[in-house]
């Protein structure tokens, strides 16, 4: 396949964004230090990967809650697919140009667009060429087939880490021999020996990471809620792009200590709390600002969202490596939906609309998403036996013509009046 | 102070004047391209046929599609919370509302109190709305009334497509033009079944509950209530008039307000 490049490079755009965010944020009175951290975090993320080359070492692109861990303890220089696509939507606006030249490729407007968009952004050129493909099953079936066409539009080599889908002894063992083969795969290709003890101190900071979140949770309990009305999608990313990496301790332990000081002294994020929401899936990237106006206005956040920032109960073992990597991997708040969704699963989400003092949830149905998609009507009747109205958007977190801001805005006003009304 | 509720909605706008002892008028107008305009024209014929001046005092709530371009809204409230507040005056032993309107369909559920609790919606697509119904009406070259008159002597309800309003037409065509033709009340009850197969799709995804009600302009069609009892298994309830139950339900909420502000 040949890969026509057109465009520029987006990734020194997403730099540049987020050099001016972290700016703002500095010159903003009362700005939280933990968002400057955040962007700064994301600014060093992709300045990495931008030099990557330059530097002499490898680029790996990887799908979702792939065990990042073990690219960072192998000085391999790592690239969300997902996540970039979506800073592409956020800061970059070229999400129609990618979904367009994933288009041109052939690809069904059914499938999942950060995976298509993807496809596109390497198509145009707009992000680096991997040096390998690290993808897998977790957690779903367009990440399972996402590194096939990947390493066929990059021409790039790849390693498929086979996941089990339940967790019985002898699945995290055979987990825990792919991780071994994967570390094999990528010493021979980099050249580079894989570094033990970097990698026990990247799953200690992991486990501290884990351990942060859990606080923050704890935190968000507080009425009013001291956490940002989107704030969840900034704890997503860190894990996403940043797992056991001293920047994400640092972004954490800031806002952690941010939030105790809010709570102790009753600060809401917004002005009024009216409406405490739990969430489900992600909102659309480019509605980001639109949506954090709208929470403003009506004084609506998002309190819990069970399956993007709880936590599967577990320490993880510095002193066992691989294993720890295996077992985080079943721990994802995301596995937990992805995966067996099991009774445990769908209890924790009656648990957090009581502890979280829930008025409603929000899903935001991505058409592209199957494996979201169809927990819908089961979210939904499990809230309404505890009856929690539940409001499903349909939209897109990439692709902006899936729905408008006008669309999604009447569907909230209509939302927040029901609420209100009860 | 007079009481307004008005509804702009895509095609038409309802206003609905409300007294001491409940509807005094109310006014039907076609939309035209301002919404401020319509509600004007429609507030204005409602207050005439009320005996009441325009100059006078008022208190409207608006809603629909335009409801928000109206300067002289004091509130602006969704057609969903408005259809509650509407259906629950008319009939308050309803929980759930099929709303048929001009260019969407929608379902919703209400609790003893008369207030939203639950909806789903469509408005991406024809099918299902009085659009579709005109659409087929113009194809069919009879009346609404015709067809729904038709519709009852119908055997059996022809296949046509519940998906796509615009492959429905090329299959009601080739209904028509098949040898022998498919009966022209037959093809009018699987017009009409297609439609309704369409909002059972929402009212399974809310669920039943009864008493239900179906308003908007497409109530107005006998034909097509038939066959939602038929597909329901019981009788519904069908207001008078069931275009203007939001902007009846607007008004309600008007007075609430004036209610709320006069207690301080």
């Amino acid at each position: 396949m040949t890969i026509e490049r057109r465009g520029g490079n987006s990734v020194g755009a997403i730099i540049k964004a987020c050099r001016l965010m972290t700016r703002m944020n500095q010159a903003t009175p009362g700005a939280r230090q933990s968002d400057v951290l955040y962007y700064k975090m994301l600014e060093g993320y992709y300045r990495r990967l931008l030099q990557a080359h330059d530097d002499g070492k490898l680029i790996a692109a990887h799908t979702d809650f792939f065990p990042v861990e073990l690219v960072y303890a192998m000085d391999i220089v790592p690239m969300h697919t997902e996540v970039t696509t979506w800073m592409m939507t956020l800061f970059t606006g070229e999400n129609e140009d990618i979904l367009s030249a994933s288009a041109e490729l052939g690809l069904a407007s059914e499938i999942c667009t950060p995976h298509r968009g993807l496809a596109g952004a390497f198509v145009t050129g707009a992000i680096p060429r991997p040096d390998i493909m690290l993808w897998s099953n977790l957690v779903c079936d367009n990440t399972a087939k996402s590194g096939e066409l990947i390493m066929d539009v990059t021409g790039s080599d790849g390693f498929f880490l086979d996941h089990p889908f339940k967790q019985s002894d002898e699945e995290v063992k055979y987990l825990v021999e792919g991780l071994g083969d994967m570390v094999s795969f990528l010493e021979q290709r980099s050249g580079n020996r894989m570094d033990w003890d970097r990698m026990s101190e990247i799953v200690e900071r992991m486990d501290r990471q884990i351990e942060l979140i859990r606080e923050i949770n704890e935190l968000r309990k507080a009425v009013p809620t001291p956490f940002s009305p989107l704030g969840f999608m900034q704890l997503l990313t860190v894990d996403y792009l940043c797992p056991g990496q001293p920047e994400a301790i640092e972004y954490l332990e800031a806002l952690r200590d941010e939030l105790v000081a809010a709570v102790k002294d009753g600060r809401g994020t917004v002005s009024r709390e009216r409406f405490r929401l739990m969430s489900f899936f992600l909102p659309p990237m480019h509605m980001l600002g639109f949506l954090d106006r709208i929470a403003e206005e009506f004084g609506a956040v998002s309190v819990n969202e069970p399956f993007f920032t709880f936590w599967g109960e577990g320490r993880l073992d510095p002193s066992k490596p691989l294993e720890s990597v295996a077992q985080k991997s079943y721990m994802i708040p995301e596995m937990r939906m992805f995966g067996p969704l099991d009774e445990r699963a769908i209890d924790s989400i009656v648990d957090c609309a009581g502890q979280y003092r829930i008025d409603g949830a929000i899903f935001w149905a991505n058409v592209g998403c199957r494996h979201t998609c169809a927990t819908i009507k089961l979210f939904k009747d499990v809230l309404e036996d505890i009856d929690v109205p539940m409001l499903t958007v349909d939209c897109d977190v990439v692709d902006p013509t899936v729905a408008s801001e006008e669309e999604v805005r009447d569907k909230l006003e209509q939302f927040f009046e029901l609420l209100e009304d009860r | 102070m007079h009481l307004l509720g008005i509804d702009v909605g895509s095609l038409t706008t309802k206003a609905v004047v409300l007294g001491d002892g409940g509807v005094l008028s109310y006014s039907i107008t076609e939309s035209g391209d301002e919404s401020e305009q319509s509600a004007t024209a429609a507030m204005g014929q409602a207050l005439r046929s009320a005996g009441l001046g325009i100059g006078d005092d008022t208190y409207a709530v608006t809603t629909g599609a335009g409801g928000k371009a109206v300067s002289f809204s004091r509130q602006h409230k969704s057609v969903n919370t408005c259809l509650a507040r509407g259906i629950f005056h008319l009939f308050p032993e309803v929980r759930t509302v099929i709303d048929m309107g001009a260019e969407s369909s929608g379902v919703l559920k209400l609790n003893a109190r008369g207030r939203l609790t639950d909806w789903e919606s469509q408005d991406k697509c024809a099918s299902g709305t009085g659009i579709f119904l005109q659409q087929m009406s113009k194809l069919m070259r009879m009346s609404l009334e015709e067809m729904s008159e038709l519709s009852f002597e119908a055997k059996a309800r022809a296949e046509v497509s519940n998906t796509c309003a615009v492959f429905a037409e090329s299959e009601v065509i080739s209904h028509v033009h098949r040898k022998p033709p498919t009966p022209t009340a037959d093809l009018v009850a699987g017009i009409y079944a297609s439609m309704v197969s369409r909002v059972m799709v929402m009212c399974k995804l809310i669920g039943i509950e009864r008493e239900v009600a179906v308003v908007g302009g497409v109530a107005l069609n006998k034909g097509l209530i038939n066959i939602v009892e038929q597909e329901l298994g019981f009788k519904v309830m069908v207001p008078e008039v069931p275009q203007i139950v939001a902007a009846l339900g607007a008004g309600i909420i008007a007075r609430e307000n004036v209610e709320k502000e006069s207690e301080g």
